[in-house]
């Protein structure tokens, strides 16, 4: 067992940060951050920066070199993953693409989806969304109703997502349709986002702005060119999608963060030494970050050694969560005025994290997997 | 980083666990009292170095020690004689079980003192070293899970051998033990109850099918999963901060643990002949120690943010 990084990973680790350095604006914490990363000055920042990331090979440093990556460790693209979350994303919504659009077409897209797709992700100047939720299909994703029926050598698109983050901005979108009656019968198509055909309505909430978008696809024709896989193979390829995604969020780091800024303002306040209280919650909260850090650490560490798949990755979010959650709580109880013109990072970070149990996969869903799969508990109901 | 076994760690808990096998059920005619502490297991652990681990391989073996054994319904110490005594006085052996106490509790009933050779008091900057000897202890009836005694009268401890300066390292140790002795029973107490929940029927299905108690199962594996690793980790750094990370983090799921186990072990699991309570128990006990979750707490927010006096300034602020 050992629990430190290698002088090549320290290494690694100082030149994602001094890439930051030279790559954010002298205002990114005062106007991008607050804004959140969906919103659209930071999606259209995104494309300046991560064409800088891909200038010095730090923006898909793990794929294989025949992409444009350098075949760098499970390990190096996490600590740029960790690094990129504590400076606030500025990736936008391109960490999706490196972390499991771009990985996903390697190993499902045609030689012309790869040459397209691939090398234009690897450039760091496209965005994508992703089009999966629908107002009567989230979590039960086998539910969802927008359908794509096919017309020669096009798909006829009809039906509308929800959720969709970064959709006012993107260029594509990866599309989740209905292709038949069964559950299963579900296939990726890659949409242009400016196909005849295609609104965005972006709606107000508790979340930032620019996180809630509803999609609307009428009649909106795709070439069968764009079909990702077989017809019916979207099962398959979305819990490969979405296992490059599951240990994508170092939580921990973000929420450390922001403990550190509220404690920061609770001793400007001068409540910090007088309130035993407020520190032995503050003490806990780290504790509980550190355990999540420990949960996420052994997954990548699984991943390193090539380790048959588990269910630690679902344990980790569901610990990360919790500690969270908690964080939260005392936000709202210590530093409330973060909610009402205080803090505005303090206030990102709350509102950003209001959806926290349900994106990527609810919470239950991951406490199911885990009792299922892990623990072997039985699935009669 | 590697979150996996060495060669050399492997080939330790392999050759623990063949011994620890043998220990792995208490009798049902032996199930009679709050403990059961294993005293031949105790001097085998002793006789093949295991409690030597920390001098002989180093801090994470002995708290691997500390969780394998943590695993046993029955109770031996490692925790004192096996991580403890080998941090704070490496150059003066101890043989035998030794307790652990602070000072200001010697009054009140001691884990492990019935059967202990050595007491070490942590006092303050020092520890004290008491050996036992002859020493009269009045044996405590507890349902804490390891025995508990008191002493007849109070230590002379102007007597015992002080080791200036070790205070620190004490608790420091201490608590990765504790963290790791934690995890341990957790551990053994969540798998127990998931082969009973898998099997147990209500309502014609398996008490275990119910989302209900799954959610809360996993909830309580992930706890002590993190347990694990944060004692592990502090075991390795051998800083001041993980160990009160590890420690704040184990003594703090404490009551959910107990409140869950006992939900779903039912009414046999109030019974001492059900093993439940070996160790859940054991966990409930160490849940003060060192101060407890709240003091460890304390301990990582000062290390963090300091707890330094309120500047004047800021108070004007508040104020005006």
């Amino acid at each position: 067992m050992e629990f430190g990084w290698t002088p090549e990973q320290e290494d690694y680790r100082r030149r994602v940060r001094a890439a930051l350095d030279e790559l954010l604006p002298e205002d990114w914490d005062e106007r991008y951050v607050p804004q959140s990363y969906a919103s659209d000055l930071q999606v259209e920042f995104s494309r300046e920066f991560c064409a800088g990331l891909a200038e010095r090979g730090l923006l898909v440093p793990h794929w294989p070199k025949e992409y444009g990556g350098s075949e760098s460790s499970d390990w190096a693209h996490f600590i740029l993953g960790e690094e990129m979350k504590a400076a606030g994303e500025p990736r936008g919504a391109q960490y999706m693409n490196v972390n499991w659009i771009g990985p996903t077409l390697m190993k499902y897209g045609t030689p012309e989806q790869k040459d397209l797709h691939v090398k234009g992700i690897a450039s760091g100047k496209v965005i994508w969304c992703q089009g999966f939720s629908e107002p009567d299909a989230g979590t039960d994703l086998p539910a969802l109703r927008t359908r794509a029926e096919p017309d020669g050598d096009h798909y006829v698109v009809n039906g509308s997502k929800i959720w969709t983050s970064y959709a006012r901005r993107a260029d594509w979108c990866f599309l989740l349709v209905r292709t038949g009656p069964s559950r299963k019968d579900l296939t990726i198509l890659l949409v242009p986002m400016d196909s005849p055909g295609i609104s965005v309505t972006s709606y107000p909430g508790v979340i930032k702005f620019g996180h809630l978008n509803e999609v609307y696809f009428t009649d909106v024709r795709v070439p069968v060119a764009n079909r990702v896989g077989e017809e019916g193979q979207a099962w398959e390829i979305v819990s490969h999608a979405l296992a490059f995604e599951r240990v994508g969020v170092p939580r921990y780091h973000t929420g450390l963060d922001a403990l550190d800024l509220a404690v920061e303002q609770i001793k400007r306040e001068g409540r910090w030494f007088n309130d035993p209280i407020v520190r032995a919650k503050a003490g806990r909260l780290v504790s509980q970050f550190e355990a999540a850090r420990m949960l996420t650490y052994l997954v990548v560490d699984q991943r390193v050694k090539r380790m048959p798949p588990s269910t630690d990755a679902n344990l980790s979010r569901v610990v990360a969560l919790h500690a969270v959650k908690d964080l939260m709580d005392f936000i709202a109880e210590y530093v409330p005025d973060c909610l009402a013109g205080g803090d505005v990072l303090l206030e990102d970070y709350y509102r950003i994290n209001i959806p926290a149990g349900v994106t990527g996969g609810t919470n239950e869903i991951q406490l199911d997997l885990v009792a299922n799969r892990g623990l072997g508990l039985p699935r009669e109901r | 980083m590697d979150f996996q076994l060495s060669d050399d760690q492997s080939a330790l808990v392999a050759a623990l666990q063949t011994i620890l096998s043998d220990y792995a059920e208490i009798p049902q005619a032996e199930r009679h009292g709050y403990y059961r502490y294993d005293s031949g297991l105790q001097e085998q652990l002793e006789r093949n170095g295991f409690l030597d681990a920390a001098r002989d391989m180093g801090e994470v073996e002995a708290a691997l020690v500390v969780f394998e054994t943590a695993r046993l319904p029955g109770v031996v110490d490692v925790l004192g004689r096996g991580l403890v005594a080998p941090i704070v006085c490496p150059d003066l052996p101890l043989s035998g079980p030794v307790a652990l106490a602070r000072r200001g509790d010697l009054g009140k009933g001691i884990r492990n003192l019935p059967v202990a050779s050595h007491l070490l008091v942590e006092d303050g900057d020092d520890v004290l070293i008491c050996s036992l000897g002859d020493t009269e202890i009045l044996p405590v009836e507890s349902i804490l899970g390891y025995p508990y005694g008191k002493f007849a009268r109070l230590p002379d401890l102007e007597q015992a051998q002080k080791i200036v300066g070790a205070g620190a390292a004490m608790r420091r140790a201490w608590r990765v033990g504790l963290s790791a002795e934690i995890a341990g029973a957790s551990r053994a107490a969540i798998d127990f109850t998931l082969d009973y929940v898998r099997n147990r029927k209500v309502f014609g299905r398996a008490v275990g099918s119910f989302q209900s108690v799954q959610h809360r199962l996993v909830m309580r594996y992930g706890h002590a999963k993190c347990g694990y690793y944060l004692a592990m980790r502090a075991a390795w750094s051998g800083t001041d901060t993980d160990a009160a990370i590890a420690a704040c983090q184990a003594q703090s799921g404490i009551s959910e643990l107990m409140f869950d186990l006992h939900q779903f072990n039912g009414g046999m699991g109030m019974t001492n002949e059900h093993l439940i309570h070996f160790w859940l128990y054991r966990v409930r006990a160490l849940q003060a120690d060192v101060g407890g979750p709240t003091a460890a707490a304390l301990d990582v927010a000062e290390r963090r943010w300091g707890a330094q006096e309120v500047p004047a300034e800021a108070l004007s602020e508040t104020v005006s």
